[in-house]
């Protein structure tokens, strides 16, 4: 939609940037490194996160002409691009988050807006708002049944899925996006609150963190 | 005394692994694979406990958790103990400490027990309540008296060491059970390609394949346990969970399983060399298909005494035996209804000791099992039962005696057998209680003379609890509720699976005999109990249906039939049988109680899992939060964020308590500049074409004419007209607005627009996205605010160009930023937002330049004096659900005459909402400024009036303010507005009553120059 403000939220220096999960390892002196760790866990901070409303006709029109991808219509649908750097998730019927390379979310939220033109939607920038998790590892599927109350079993949850769901006490999208790794997308004000659950239930497999 | 129960050899114990345990201070030695139940029984300890409310002599009852007596008080140091736990379920450990539940000093001589014994006559069902009823304000006092003399168990008074957690499942078929119908089941389902949940409560897998006489293929039951379980384990898409106690059947085959991970190890599960696992895990199960396979409960008789030490049920004597090795003891005395009680004759002979008879209630029974009986020289009375069972401390003899059933009479001579121990059946009792659990009544099988499974949606019982008690049906009978289960959860092509061969036995029927008939009335005769965990006995029911207790549920909470851990597992259906007989019905049509989860008790530690301790609730932080904890901030808790509360500095190696840095820190912002981390302020983006008129149509006043740069206060009520939420909106463009919200009120109000935009006006072109997290607020606010900013940021900040409630972009230390000319402290403030990934580099920068100006880091405390200074409120403290926009004072953000009403408004019209003694906000100016009213104390007009005083209102904010060197609050009062300069009074509880003028709510610059400038 036209008479929307657009505003780049990204300054010239991003070196002192901090990522959501910025306070936990603070906190923690020494990150977690198990020998033989059942459980890797690391964030994938300062992406680019724009959540994208309307019809999926238009937006989808708009995402091949700008991204060369489809709008994944299926619900719970998680598409990425070749590289795997940028992908496209359903997250309700007519809401999709995308994620790309930090940087490029200003640029793809313009290029997006042109080619919307006078269509009803919107395109939100939540790059400050959120982060992701990746979780993978021998137990990471028994590390979410203890977190998570949806099924995560491979036949339920193949790769390509993405759902919004419960997190213990908190809510986060998860999403397969390959064979042996889990991404989570949590909150920034709930981000400590979800590595700490994480750390915890993975503590008897064994886990190491990695930046 | 070392294990002279012990058979020599048999048995499914590690003889090679012996252990030492603990009972009532005594050593023991067992095996692994004993339970604690088998171990004691073992040592020959006849007595494990003492009666909740007779104090009587109990023993081992039974061998599963239907067990009403052996519950014991588990573990060695003060923080590992377990109340309640059925030494039948636990598994025996090296190094285990029990005691008995009951009993003092001890169990074997009870003091209690001379009460029981003497008084036992007079404390028949609500004896306390009938006894202890007056005067009424005693109870207080009796009830500490008599609960020293009760319960089970008691809880550690030391915090746990172990933790428990949670796991969540989801499965096509969920089999509770491991028994013969539970693993046809699961093989059948699994072999179908189902995905499986295979649960069993016990130590191990098999159910009473374990010590069963059948073979299967001609050799022994339990190779084919082994092999269906090796068979299942190695498939990917199967579960096994021995230990694992099926506990709750809630709605749509949402099952909870307690599994028991290292209690069968030791006392904690670093005792057990688990350090940092969980000790017990609670599953929470969403099956598609459940199979129901958790067999039945043997029903005992009750006769006259059937509650002293070596009274058994039948089957539970041939589980000690084959399972464990273990006789009960030396000579035994059957009394049955049925065929399946002859099994524990034969083991019992087979063992080397004597059955001195098997007394069968039938008049000519002859199945094959009595007729082997008979074949083995084992004594059979027919038409006969133990009508009781003579001891003191122990069974020593049995009395039996032809009886007529129909007519409720012994008929004949009195016969008198020496006997140790009494083991009766009178049939099985499906275990239904999972069923029940989701509502269902249980069915009465006439031919079965027990209650099967009502209907569940998705349930399918199968085996015993269906009522097939001879085990090639019941094997048959779990295959093909295990494929039936698969082909309902959406599974195609799945085969029937072949069984293994049993070898065909007749079995005669049974008779209906609960209760035995005595030479006395059921009032004189010694106790027949129903129930041992609870003590009701039968002449206790036949009192409460002569009191006129007619359904089941009363006769139950009169008598406790069924109460407690136990839930009437072995009670219950005799409770029912002796109810109806008296009150002249049939069973069904006297019916059953409800039975509710849990199943078996279940330790608070597996309820809460690891929502405890720093994971109980999340903790919300702000992208500052690390330079807040830098520089010793105390917090305050605010829905679910951690924010800055004040900031006490160290002054002469003293940190400054609340009021001196409260104080300091609102005399910064008065007479200098101060800052304030306004992140946690939800905040709404909303775009579209429909936006401005949905902005009109959720807040209570006008956005017609808002240009873009421009910031407005908005109220938003409830459709009752009352206050829910206040902020500021602003107009980014003229489709695109940023709405604020209160920190507490952020996904309610996000909730809220999406509510009414998707059930009432889905017609408007808007959209709404959270921002709250991706932006970081901090408020720069003060005299010299103007100054610091012009040091850090290109934005125009002429007073001209950049007005009160106008909102620019640029950079502030080199981020984007938007800054926002809102005030929530009456002085001049610049609200500055950044991308919160940056924030904590601008924060700094905001700190470097700050220093000349002594830039003051301030907290939610002084933030609530300076914004009630200014007679600004705070939804949720000033307002509670029942005050209007008029009652604030607040007319002049109500539009009326907007073209289309908005939520609320017809409210807002009611005769109620118009009416002029409302409660309205006011100012109070105690007259004593050093007294800081309490809020929430009341109000009164006259402070002579006697108790109950009319109240015309009360304190919603109260504060000392520096600035005006003296205490002043806000407040509700009835006609508020028309008492300015009145004198009002608060009285205390603590008997002082404090003065107050009322005045206008803004206290400071009422005018607003100071945030206009």
């Amino acid at each position: 939609m036209s008479d929307v403000k657009e505003f780049e939220t990204r300054p010239a220096d991003t070196s002192r940037a901090e990522s959501p999960l910025t306070w936990s390892l603070h906190e923690q002196k020494s990150l977690p490194h198990a020998s033989n760790p059942g459980i890797i866990l690391s964030e994938k901070p300062f992406l680019g996160h724009l959540v994208v409303r309307g019809g999926a006709i238009v937006l989808d029109e708009a995402v091949r002409e700008v991204m060369d991808m489809a709008l994944p219509a299926k619900p719970h649908a998680l598409v990425s691009d070749d590289s795997g750097e940028r992908t496209i998730q359903w997250l309700s019927p007519d809401e999709w988050l995308i994620i790309v390379p930090g940087g490029e979310e200003f640029a793809l939220e313009q290029k997006l807006r042109q080619s919307l033109g006078q269509s009803h939607f919107s395109i939100v920038n939540v790059s400050g708002g959120q982060t992701v998790l990746s979780l993978k590892g021998k137990w990471a599927r028994e590390v979410l049944m203890k977190s998570i109350s949806y099924d995560v079993h491979p036949q339920a949850f193949p790769v390509g899925k993405g759902v919004s769901t419960v997190f213990a006490k908190a809510t986060v999208i998860l999403r397969r996006a390959e064979e042996d790794g889990w991404e989570l997308v949590i909150r920034r004000s709930f981000a400590d609150y979800c590595y700490r659950w994480l750390l915890d239930a993975s503590s008897e497999y064994g886990v190491s963190v990695t930046r | 005394m070392t294990q002279t129960n012990r058979i020599a050899a048999g048995g499914r114990i590690d003889r090679s692994h012996g252990l030492e345990f603990t009972f009532n201070g005594q050593r023991y030695q067992g095996y692994a694979g004993d339970t604690l139940a088998s171990a004691l029984l073992a040592n020959g300890v006849d007595i494990v406990n003492r009666s909740f409310k007779y104090s009587r002599a109990r023993g081992i009852v039974a061998a599963g958790a239907e067990e009403p007596n052996a519950v014991v008080q588990l573990g060695a140091r003060e923080n590992t103990q377990v109340p309640n736990v059925r030494a039948t379920q636990q598994g025996l450990y090296d190094g285990l400490v029990a005691r008995s539940t009951n009993g003092w000093p001890n169990v074997q001589r009870d003091v209690m027990s001379w009460v029981g014994r003497l008084g036992g006559n007079f404390m028949p069902p609500g004896f306390y309540y009938k006894t202890f009823m007056s005067p009424a304000s005693m109870w207080m006092t009796y009830e500490k008296y008599i609960r020293m003399g009760a319960g089970l168990g008691r809880a550690p008074t030391e915090s746990d060491p172990d933790i428990y957690d949670h796991m969540h499942h989801h499965c096509d078929v969920l089999v509770i059970g491991a028994g013969p119908a539970g693993l046809a089941a699961a093989l059948s389902a699994a072999r179908g390609g189902a995905r499986v949940m295979l649960c069993d409560e016990q130590e191990e897998m098999g159910g009473s394949l374990l010590d069963s006489r059948d073979t299967l293929d001609g050799v022994s039951s339990v190779r084919w346990v082994e092999q269906t379980l090796n068979e299942l384990a190695a498939m990917e898409t199967v579960t096994l969970l021995p230990r694992t106690t099926a506990n709750g059947y809630h709605d749509h085959n949402f099952v909870t399983l307690h599994e028991r991970r290292t209690e069968h190890l030791a006392d904690t599960a670093s005792d057990a060399g688990f350090p940092g696992q969980a000790r017990a895990r609670l599953h929470r199960v969403r099956a598609t298909r459940v199979v129901l396979a958790t067999g039945t409960h043997e029903r005992p008789l009750v006769y006259a005494n059937n509650d002293l030490p070596g009274n058994m049920v039948a089957g539970a004597v041939s589980t000690y035996i084959r399972r464990y090795a273990v006789m009960p003891g030396n000579n035994l005395v059957i009394t049955t209804t049925n065929d399946h009680a002859y099994r524990a004759a034969l083991d019992w002979q087979e063992a080397g000791r004597k059955v001195v008879a098997i007394v069968d209630a039938r008049p000519s029974p002859d199945g094959d099992l009595v007729r082997q009986a008979r074949d083995s020289g084992i004594r059979v009375i027919t038409g006969s039962a133990v009508i009781e069972a003579r001891g003191n401390q122990r069974v020593t003899g049995a009395r039996v005696s032809a009886i007529d059933i129909n007519h409720f009479v012994i008929t004949g001579r009195i016969e008198d057998l020496e006997c140790d121990t009494i083991a009766s059946s009178g049939g099985y009792s499906p275990v239904v209680h999972l069923s029940s659990h989701t509502g269902t009544r249980p069915q009465w099988h006439e031919d079965l003379l027990g209650f099967v499974p009502g209907e569940v949606k998705g349930m399918i019982p199968a085996g015993g609890v269906a009522g097939h008690y001879a085990l090639g049906e019941t094997l048959s009978d779990g295959a093909r509720a295990g494929r039936q289960a698969a082909i309902d959860s959406g599974l195609e092509n799945v085969a029937e699976i072949k069984l293994p061969e049993t070898r065909a036995r007749r079995d005669g029927p049974a008779c209906a005999l609960y209760q035995v008939p005595h030479e006395k009335s059921a009032l004189r005769a010694p106790k027949q109990f129903v129930d041992l965990q609870n003590d009701v006995t039968a002449s206790a029911i036949e009192l409460a249906t002569r009191e006129g207790f007619e359904s089941i549920e009363h006769v139950k909470r009169y008598t406790a039939l069924g109460f407690g851990t136990d839930q009437g597992k072995l009670g219950n259906i005799n409770g029912m049988a002796i109810a109806a007989r008296c009150l002249g019905r049939s069973i069904p049509e006297v019916g059953t109680t409800v039975f509710r989860p849990n199943y078996t008790p279940i330790t608070f530690g597996a309820i809460v899992g690891r929502h405890c301790d720093e994971l109980f609730d999340p903790k919300r932080y702000t992208a500052l939060h690390q330079w807040h904890v830098e520089h010793g901030a105390e917090f305050e808790d605010v829905g679910l964020w951690k924010r800055p509360w004040y900031f006490p500095r160290n002054v002469n190696g003293k940190k400054e308590s609340m009021h001196d840095a409260v104080a300091r820190e609102c005399l910064a912002v008065r007479e200098r500049v101060g800052i304030l981390d306004a992140s946690t302020l939800g905040k709404i983006d909303i775009q579209g074409p429909d936006a401005r008129e949905f902005l009109g149509r959720v807040y209570t006043n006008k956005w017609a004419k808002l240009e873009p740069g421009r910031v407005r206060y908005g109220l938003m009520c409830k459709d009752d007209g009352m206050l829910m939420d206040d902020g500021t909106t602003s107009c980014l463009g003229d489709n695109h607005f940023l709405m604020t919200t209160t920190t507490g009120g952020a996904a309610a109000v996000l909730e809220w627009l999406e509510l009414w935009h998707q059930t009432e006006w889905p017609e408007l072109q808007v959209y709404f996205n959270s921002v709250t997290d991706h932006w970081a607020t901090m408020t720069v606010t003060g005299p010299d605010a103007r100054k610091l900013m012009s040091e850090v940021t290109d934005i125009d900040l002429d007073r001209e160009k950049f007005k009160f409630m106008d909102w620019k972009e640029g950079n502030v230390a080199g981020v984007p930023a938007r800054v926002f000319r809102i005030s929530f402290t009456g002085e001049l403030a610049y609200e500055i937002n950044v991308q919160a990934n940056y924030a904590m580099q601008v924060w700094e920068t905001l700190f470097e330049h700050g220093k000349k100006y002594d830039l003051t880091p301030y907290g939610t405390e002084t933030m609530h004096v300076l914004r009630a200074e200014k007679g600004l409120i705070i939804v949720g403290q000033d307002t509670d659900g029942s005050v209007t926009p008029e009652d604030l004072g607040m007319q002049w953000a109500v539009g009326y005459d907007k073209p289309f009403a908005w939520i609320g408004k017809r409210s807002l019209t009611r005769p109620d909402t118009m009416r002029g003694d409302r409660k309205q906000l006011v100012g109070l100016k105690p007259r004593d400024p050093n007294v800081v009213l309490e809020e929430g104390a009341q109000i009164v007009l006259d402070p002579n009036e006697s108790i109950p005083m009319s109240m015309v209102g009360h304190v919603t904010s109260s504060y000392y303010s520096p600035t005006l060197e003296g205490s002043f609050a806000l407040a509700v009062l009835k006609n508020g507005r028309e008492r300015m300069g009145e004198t009002v009074y608060l009285p205390m509880s603590d008997g002082r009553t404090h003065e107050a003028e009322v005045v206008s709510t803004v206290f400071i610059d009422p005018k607003g120059e100071r945030q206009n400038v």
